[in-house]
């Protein structure tokens, strides 16, 4: 199976104090996995997930995501690599304000030169917000908010979705919703790349942790899903029963 | 306030760009203004002193030849003039000097001092002989002639020469390019000088304070009824003469005063724009502002300042700019009036203009300021940024709907994002192009007329005789031409029309008078005997229109007349007739031409028919080629329009240009997603571009009609001030490509502005942007 | 102690057997808690014992006598209720001892260490999130509840292991 996403001893150094500087990552990432990325703020982790959309480009090593080298890539081609095979969903959702949601969630099929209608309608549908889809995103709450922005995210069927803290300005509820939403992605086979510092909600369906701390990748931890009986995970104890 | 001007200073330092904006703008409205001020508060004021200083004559009237000089004498007292000159012998003659002949009317006058119209005296002396001349200062640099110079009088067979020894100046002639001049000599010499039919005794009138024209009128009256009837052949008062100095400047003054006003129209547009801008985008630092101990005044004050220190660095440019500038045009009118140039300008005023301009930008700035001063700190600093309306959406859904691409579509509804904003904008392009509408439209008007007045494209070569050389013998030579392809022989009469002030100037025509390129405005070109044409003021002051008949009359002969058209005559601010030579001919049967304008067969070597017809009698005929250029007063106006169009086509871009910087900085948060979301610099770069067109091209299209409104009026204003009404073709002057054509060129300027704010906004940073939260 | 009030909640509703008692108990727990059916009846005696519960009919086989709630027994539960919960702080896993441990006899390197139970508690959270959602999803909202109560302990415990394992923290210790 190729890896849909490597990264090859990456570096990135940042002028001037900039946190979030990468000292010499490797990774690889297959197609169909939900993997989390975790760690402190300033650890770094939001520049991988930088690198891996070509928002921005290493300082040395190389990172190829479904086969093409990002290096090569002029900023116009990092454009249409981004529009075609990257979605991308920021922690504030980054809608913009002046359309609509269905128009929002139309933009990166129109940059790309297509009409996409029925298929944003029915993302909006499956994403559980068609209702809202004339309405500007002043008038929608948080999570429908991001729930736009997931939508916009696969409009063009991205190979890869990337999610930086989708629930980091969300209430517990909108973010379990949202959550949520990613494992059912996930399910139907979207391969996600996860940008968390929330541990809870990264291993709910992130089979893969991978912590970052100051620049490196210090675990990367394959997480079993068997089921397992309550007693295996929690014992509620008293202090009768050790009398 | 320390703290405010230190805080406003290092603003400006940030938002050099636009403070490079305010200056440019504010520098050329507040120069063009100046310029404007400083005209209109001189155009009339030279006139005047020469007026004064030279003892004008308020009304000078001309009598026929015959009159008894001792019946002259008793005329001032007759009417209540206080001072008189004359009776002095004029004959009309004309002259050649090296190849070139003049006509000029020579005015028999021993002195040039007296009570009324000293003659100034530039250089040179009084004639003191009879074969002496002196000369009009315009006239002689006109055409080179100096003081030494002899010229050969060809009027008369025996072609005496005279010495020109002294050049003048005689404030009742405008210069030398534009009117008729007249020269001096001895009041003996005139009778050497006179040939038939061509001389008259002109007397100038000065009464205690300036008559108005009804008060002239009654002169004139009383004069005619003192003496034999027809003996008044022509007058000429005051403030026609006035009128006809001034009216280039005044011209001139109107068009810079309107235009001004569009400019700094413009500029304060620009002005709030850049403030409401910068108050949006500084929504949180205003926050902070008041949180440190700003109070709301300082808080404006510090926006204020922002706009003030450029605007008041441009003043102190553009009001020396402004005054420096209209300084050859002030010198021009004084030098005309022989009156020594002294630089004119007055700190006073310019310290008003200062004043009145730092108050007007100030308020402009304050106003939108005033928003900054009263937010809330608190909700100032939650808020990043302005909170934005979903404006343009219906314009988007169009666009949209016109398959037009992504990125323009978003650049369009970014165009609308601010109403207020874009209306401002909008403001700013509709001012320049429809300003340059004009710039290309008036030049055409003008042009125009002055192709009718010069015959341009319809005769090519102009005779005039002498009284020596008979009318049949000009026409005999003409007709033996083989490129003569059709002569309209021109003569001229004063005729006296009931209601109007002075002898109207008419023209006769024999031959086809219809086909010589006059713009008939109204009604029809005359065709038979007792057919009239005149100018809208003629037609006004006379109480006529088309298909009246009156009376006029000549040499005390009366003529029955009836009116069929109305015309266009650049001269004689309207009162002018045009007729039939046989018209006249019936009442005065001895009235012949003196003037031929020739139309050749198409393809003639006009040099060399000039040539060989004035080779057949080089003295008493003169031959030249219609001079077809444009007169100098009207090329000042063309150009004062170019350059003032061009100042409002800046400031225009300026106003976008300020716009997309205000947008793109707004917006820089939705241009990084964008870019996020897979958006290419190139198609960044088609969003902001497509930002600037579409206001261009709004700006533009509703400025096609504003501008040929404007267009429209200054004709009429221009036209009336010269005493007519404006032509029908003088407002088609545009191509129907034009009118889409400058819309475009327009967008596309607009476009090019376009280019700066577009590759910063193709440039931006994504990550940095939005993980700046 | 939390078992005896357990029984004396559970009997609140109605009069209940053992058995009952037993099945109830475990459902009501979600198997987080397994205990046998001597533990009910030795508790159930204690009660009667204590006059805080009493049997319902004929005292004849002990599996079908039904115990019900006294006057007294209603009155302790309700105390219990209202009384909240004090005394010390209660660590039960060995990481506490380990890592006191580890810190003479490993050098001081507990990186390792560490590593293992982060990578445990992330687990664990993986669990505890599928058992929160297998709560959920057959109604039992109450079971989540405690199921969420877990899941942010591990959490505290992962962010533990992550403050633990950052450079800061061991330079602090090599001081």
């Amino acid at each position: 199976m190729i890896d849909l996403v490597r990264l090859t001893d990456v570096n990135k150094v940042y002028q001037g104090g900039i946190t979030g500087a990468l000292n010499g990552v490797s990774i690889s990432v297959e197609k169909g996995e939900f993997a989390a990325i975790m760690g402190p703020s300033g650890s770094g982790k939001s520049t991988m997930l930088n690198l891996i959309a070509g928002l921005d480009r290493p300082t040395s090593g190389t990172i190829t995501v479904g086969g093409t080298d990002l290096a090569k890539l002029s900023e116009g081609g990092l454009a249409r690599f981004r529009r075609d095979t990257i979605g991308f969903v920021f922690q504030f959702f980054y809608l913009l304000s002046n359309l609509t949601a269905l128009e929002n969630v139309l933009i990166p099929a129109q940059l790309k030169g297509g009409d996409a209608k029925a298929h944003a309608r029915d993302l909006l549908d499956k994403l559980g917000i068609k209702e809202v889809a004339d309405k500007y995103p002043a008038r929608l709450s948080g999570g429908q908010q991001q729930r736009v922005a997931i939508a916009r995210a696969l409009i063009n069927n991205p190979m890869l979705l990337l999610a930086d803290e989708p629930t980091g300005a969300l209430d517990t509820h909108s973010g379990d919703q949202v959550m949520e939403l990613l494992g059912g992605l996930h399910r139907d086979g979207q391969t996600i790349l996860l940008v968390t510092h929330d541990a809870k909600l990264a291993t709910r369906n992130a089979a893969r942790v991978l912590s970052v701390v100051d620049g490196r990748i210090v675990d990367d931890a394959r997480l079993e899903s068997p089921e397992r009986a309550a007693s295996e995970v929690i014992r509620v104890r008293s202090e009768e029963t050790s009398r | 306030m320390t703290a405010v001007i230190v805080k406003a200073l290092a603003d400006l330092r940030r938002r050099r760009l636009q403070a490079g904006v305010i200056f440019v703008t504010v520098l050329l409205s507040i120069a063009a203004g100046t310029m404007a001020v400083t005209l209109m508060s001189q155009t009339r004021d030279p006139y005047q002193a020469a007026f004064q200083a030279q003892k004008g004559a308020h009304l000078q009237v001309a009598y026929k030849a015959g009159t008894d000089p001792r019946l002259l004498s008793t005329t001032p007292a007759a009417i209540g003039a206080t001072a008189f000159g004359g009776p002095y012998p004029v004959s009309t003659i004309q002259f050649k000097f090296k190849e070139q002949k003049f006509f000029v009317d020579a005015v028999g006058r021993d002195n040039p001092l007296g009570d009324v119209e000293v003659l100034n005296i530039t250089s040179g002396r009084w004639a003191q002989a009879n074969d002496e001349i002196v000369l009009t200062r315009s006239f002689a640099d006109l055409h080179g002639i100096s003081i030494g110079d002899r010229v050969k009088v060809t009027s008369v067979a025996q072609t005496p020469l005279l010495s020109v020894v002294g050049e003048v100046v005689d404030i009742d002639e405008g210069s030398a390019d534009l009117s008729s001049q007249r020269a001096w000599v001895q009041a003996a010499a005139i009778p050497s000088l006179t040939s038939p039919d061509s001389s008259y005794y002109l007397m100038d009138y000065r009464f205690a304070a300036d008559p108005t024209r009804a008060q002239l009128q009654g002169y004139t009256d009383r004069l005619r009824a003192a003496l034999p009837a027809g003996s008044i052949t022509g007058s000429l008062n005051y403030i026609l003469i006035r009128n006809i100095f001034n009216i280039t400047n005044q011209i001139l003054t109107g068009v810079l005063s309107a235009f001004s006003i569009f400019a700094l129209a413009a500029t304060l547009a620009i002005v709030a724009t850049l403030v409401t801008g910068i108050v949006i985008s500084a929504y949180r630092e205003i926050g902070i502002m008041k949180a440190i101990g700003f109070m709301p005044a300082e808080v404006v004050g510090v926006f204020a300042l922002q706009i003030v220190i450029p605007a008041l660095a441009a003043c102190m440019l553009g009001i020396p700019l402004g005054t420096i500038v209209s300084q050859p045009l002030l010198a021009n009118s004084s030098h005309a009036l022989g009156l020594s140039y002294t630089p004119s300008f007055s700190i006073g005023m310019d310290l008003m203009i200062l004043a009145a301009g730092l108050l007007v930008v100030a308020i402009a700035a304050t106003l939108p300021a005033l928003r900054a001063g009263l937010l809330k700190p608190i909700a100032a600093i939650a808020k990043a940024s302005a909170p934005r309306g979903a404006g343009g959406r219906l314009l988007r859904t169009s666009a949209a709907r016109a398959h037009l691409p992504r990125p323009v579509v978003l650049g369009i509804g970014d165009a609308l994002a601010r109403p207020l904003r874009a209306v401002l904008t909008l403001v700013t392009v509709l001012l320049g192009v429809a300003t340059v509408v004009v710039a290309v439209g008036l030049p055409r008007s003008f042009l125009l007329i002055n192709n009718s007045a010069t015959g341009a494209g319809n005769y090519q070569v102009v005779v005039t005789r002498t009284s020596a050389y008979p009318d049949s013998e000009v026409m005999r030579v003409l007709k033996a031409q083989p490129e003569t392809a059709r002569v309209v022989a021109i003569g001229g009469q004063n005729i006296t029309v009931p209601g109007v002030l002075d002898p109207v100037n008419t023209r006769l025509y024999r031959g086809d008078s219809s086909r010589l390129g006059f713009l008939v405005i109204a009604g029809r070109w005359f065709s038979a005997p007792g057919e009239v044409l005149a100018p809208a003021a003629l037609l006004r002051d006379a109480h006529l229109k088309i298909g009246d008949s009156f009376t006029g009359s000549t040499d005390g002969q009366v003529l029955q007349l009836r009116v069929v058209g109305e015309t266009y005559d650049i001269n004689n601010f309207g009162h002018s007739l045009f007729m039939d030579l046989a018209t006249m001919a019936s009442t005065k049967p001895a009235i012949e031409p003196y003037m031929y304008d020739v139309t050749l067969a198409s393809g003639a070597d006009v040099a060399a028919y000039v040539h060989r017809v004035a080779a057949v009698q080089p003295d008493l005929i003169d031959v030249h080629a219609s001079d077809t250029s444009i007169i100098t007063p009207v090329q000042i106006i063309d150009l004062v329009l170019l350059v003032i169009a061009g100042v409002l086509a800046l400031i225009g871009i300026g106003g976008v240009f300020n716009t997309l910087l205000l947008n793109t900085r707004e917006r820089i948060r939705d241009t990084a997603t964008l870019k996020a979301l897979g958006m290419s610099p190139r198609q960044v770069m088609a969003m902001v571009t497509a930002s600037a067109a579409f206001l261009a091209l709004i700006g533009g299209v509703v400025a096609m009609p504003v501008g040929l409104y404007l267009h429209h009026v200054l004709n009429d204003v221009i036209s009336n001030s010269a005493g007519n009404d404006t032509p029908p073709a003088a407002y088609a002057v545009f191509n129907a490509y034009e009118l889409v054509l400058i819309p475009l060129l327009a967008v596309a300027v607009a476009s090019v502005a376009a280019l700066v704010p577009g590759r910063w906004a193709a440039r931006t940073n994504v990550v940095e942007v939005l993980h700046a939260e | 102690m939390s078992l005896k009030y357990g029984v004396l909640g559970l009997l609140k509703g109605e009069p209940l057997h053992g058995y009952e008692v037993k099945n109830r108990f475990e459902a009501m727990l979600g198997g987080t808690w397994e205990v046998n059916i001597g533990q009910i009846y030795t508790t159930l005696q204690r009660l009667e014992r204590d006059g805080l519960v009493k049997p319902v009919g004929q005292r004849g086989d002990r599996r079908k006598l039904q115990y019900e709630l006294s006057d007294a027994g209603q009155k302790a539960l309700d105390q219990w209720l209202a009384q909240p919960d004090s005394g010390p702080q209660q660590l039960h896993e060995d990481i506490y001892v380990k890592l006191l441990l580890a810190t003479r006899i490993a050098n001081g390197d507990l990186q390792p260490m560490l590593a293992r139970q982060k990578r445990t508690y992330l687990q664990r959270l993986r669990d505890l999130n599928r058992l929160e959602e297998r709560a959920r999803h057959d109604g039992r909202i109450d079971l989540a509840r405690l199921v969420r109560g877990a899941l942010l302990h591990t959490e505290a415990d992962l962010k533990w292991m992550d403050e633990l394992s950052s450079e800061r923290f061991g330079a602090e210790e090599a001081e």
